[in-house]
């Protein structure tokens, strides 16, 4: 389950509108409009800073989908 | 057999050094697996074998769309040990919709003339509708990971297959590449096995290649940087590549200088925006034990080349080994087999400051006095086998020092695109002289490649065509029909263009706006496309040319120059 909170990072840091897009466990990144490879790297840093935490890049590649980089938050914050 | 076909040199090198590393197949996390020659090329001719039994037959056309595995090199050498021709395609992007991608395949389909694919069992769903309509050139679907090939028995010859190779002779066609492009749109380029044994003799001489290179590459397989680069020049030189996903890559470019230091690789090729992005966006406590002192040349191609890009790269990585006589640059493209000119190893490529004003009047001049100057940085020295000149509009050759289109011709020059005789006559003349849209100059028998000639964006290392982002967008709600252009800008981070779209709309309010913006964003995504920036601007806002139709150039000019309030992005 995506939290309010991860989507609202997400959100912001690509100018969309929380209503104007869909954020479920098996989205995958480039799904999410203006998610693309060049700003993925403004993604993560957005929600690190947010959630005061610091990934390792393989801990990202291992993500298939935006349900598993929330369980990794989970696993941080917990 | 034919002792000059590719396959022979592979089969070569199984004589020679049968335990010799041949790939090492890279995946972040994991221990890499390990293709000896002897087990590359046993492996490949039992691929061959089945192939040659399901009916694929000499000369055909045999599309590859497969993820990163590390199947899909004994695939690829079996399919032209059996005299086909292997062509790889972009394995498709999620968010790419399988409309879209199956239109690719068909314009494809109509040039190259598909005759097999080989592909995933996931993929099935997506590509048989394109395979059951009924002008499809494709005769079958295969799933090669599903082929049994333990079950082969090498031991025995196969008599038709050894037919079939002795009959090579290196004038035949080997491969098809694509030009770079937008997807249906991207030109078929058919090499010989000559053109790629005499590309690789002349561009390995001039990179001073020893058996002691080893080369790790991200590059994905269908561009001919990742596929003549570092695919066929080790295999044909006997050396060790080690291949990256790109998919990974993408997501932690980190692993290319962890590859790189783990199997102390000596040479890398990157488009010019992977040293930003590498520069900007690792970490250095992801690095750590990296080393990055066992290269001799990062050689940047497929992207007009930026110094401001090697300085970046060389601050963040000077700690863990970068030096700058490890910057080293190239000029290529498919339609010469790849390189046309590459910098000498051991010395970064020279900078040229010149007059900006002078050059867009299309004159090299050094700057005297107080004027606006660019940086240009040399692709390096025409190599052997490869000839350039400059010409002007009418094709005539210009003075020294003046900017102009770059021909070129190339003892590995392609014959023509595949079925396509219109767009060959284009850009192919009666002395074979190929030309090749992108403007720059020599100076001091070096070529500088300054911009090109017609509105294609770059966009990391694509190519991608404002028509087709526009096509996708004209026929979006709250969009103007025919009000919307599209153009590359320059993104200075990423030492890349970005893809940046004006359209005009009759709508106001900030929300609808916002939303109007993100159903452009995704409109892209529909076309595996990423439109960067966003302008939206009211009704008769865009510039006409002349022909009555939006300028890009004009409308372009008027967004990046002036602070127009009636414009929201």
């Amino acid at each position: 389950m995506i939290t309010d909170r991860l989507k609202k990072v997400i959100c912001e840091t690509l100018d969309l509108r929380l209503d104007d897009v869909e954020i479920q466990d098996e989205t995958v990144a480039n799904q999410v409009p203006g998610w693309d490879s060049l700003n993925h790297v403004n993604v993560i840093t957005a929600i690190e800073k947010d959630y005061n935490v610091r990934f390792k890049s393989i801990e990202i590649l291992k993500c298939q989908n935006i349900g598993d980089l929330q369980n990794l938050v989970n696993s941080k914050v917990g | 057999m034919n002792n000059k076909s590719l396959w022979s040199v592979w089969t070569n090198h199984v004589e020679n050094k049968p335990e010799g590393t041949a790939i090492v197949h890279w995946v972040a996390g994991e221990e890499p697996f390990v293709w000896t020659y002897k087990n590359l090329l046993d492996t490949a001719e039992k691929f061959s074998r089945i192939v040659f039994e399901k009916g694929v037959k000499q000369g055909e056309v045999c599309a590859i769309i497969i993820k990163h595995n590390p199947l899909f090199y004994p695939l690829y050498l079996g399919i032209s040990g059996a005299g086909a021709l292997p062509a790889i395609l972009a394995y498709p992007n999620p968010r790419l919709h399988p409309d879209k991608f199956r239109q690719g395949l068909a314009g494809m389909s109509q040039r190259s003339g598909l005759d097999h694919i080989f592909t995933q069992r996931e993929m099935e769903p997506v590509i048989k509708p394109f395979f059951e309509q009924e002008k499809s050139t494709v005769k079958d679907l295969l799933f090669p990971f599903e082929f049994d090939i333990d079950s082969v028995d090498t031991v025995i010859q196969h008599e038709k297959l050894d037919k079939i190779r002795s009959k090579v002779n290196d004038d035949q066609p080997v491969l098809l590449q694509h030009s770079s492009g937008t997807t249906g749109l991207q030109k078929p380029v058919v090499l010989s096995h000559k053109a790629i044994r005499q590309h690789v003799d002349y561009l390995g001489k001039n990179l001073k290649l020893s058996p002691n290179d080893k080369i790790a590459s991200w590059l994905p397989l269908y561009h001919d940087m990742g596929l003549i680069a570092c695919f066929h020049l080790p295999l044909v030189f006997g050396i060790p590549t080690v291949q990256l996903d790109p998919f990974e890559w993408v997501i932690a470019p980190d692993i290319l200088l962890d590859a790189v230091s783990k199997e102390r690789a000596t040479l890398t090729w990157l488009p010019n925006f992977a040293y930003n992005l590498m520069a900007e966006k690792v970490r250095f406590d992801d690095l750590e034990d990296v080393s990055l002192a066992s290269l001799r040349a990062i050689i940047n191609c497929s992207e007009p080349v930026r110094a401001e890009s090697f300085n970046k790269f060389s601050s963040a990585f000077t700690a863990i080994g970068i030096k700058d006589e490890m910057f080293s640059a190239s000029y290529g493209m498919a339609e010469t087999t790849f390189a046309v000119t590459q910098t000498e190893p051991g010395k970064r490529p020279h900078e040229l400051v010149v007059d900006r004003g002078k050059l867009s009047q299309g004159r090299v001049e050094l700057p005297e006095g107080d004027v606006v100057t660019r940086t240009c940085v040399s692709s390096g020295n025409i190599i052997e086998g490869c000839n350039v000149k400059i010409v002007d509009f009418d094709r005539r050759e210009v003075n020294a020092e003046s900017v102009g289109e770059i021909a070129v011709k190339s003892v590995s020059m392609f014959d023509g695109y595949r079925n396509y005789p219109e767009k060959t006559a284009e850009v192919l003349d009666d002395d074979s002289w190929f030309y090749t849209g992108d403007y720059g100059f020599m100076y001091n028998d070096e070529l500088y490649v300054i911009g090109r000639k017609k509105d294609i964006i770059i966009v990391a290392g694509k190519n991608v065509y404002p028509e087709d982002v526009e096509d996708a967008l004209n026929k979006m709600e709250n969009i103007i029909p025919g009000r919307v252009i599209a153009f590359g800008e320059e993104d200075n981070v990423l030492g890349t263009e970005q893809i940046s779209v004006v359209a005009e709309t009759k709508l106001n309010d900030n929300n609808d706006l916002k939303t109007l913006k993100t159903n452009i964003i995704k409109a892209g995504m529909g076309i595996d496309v990423n439109i960067h920036s966003i302008y939206l601007v009211p009704p008769r806002w865009l510039i006409k040319s002349s022909a009555g139709k939006p300028s890009r150039k004009a409308n372009k000019e008027r967004i990046i120059n002036k602070n127009d309030k009636s414009v929201w992005s």
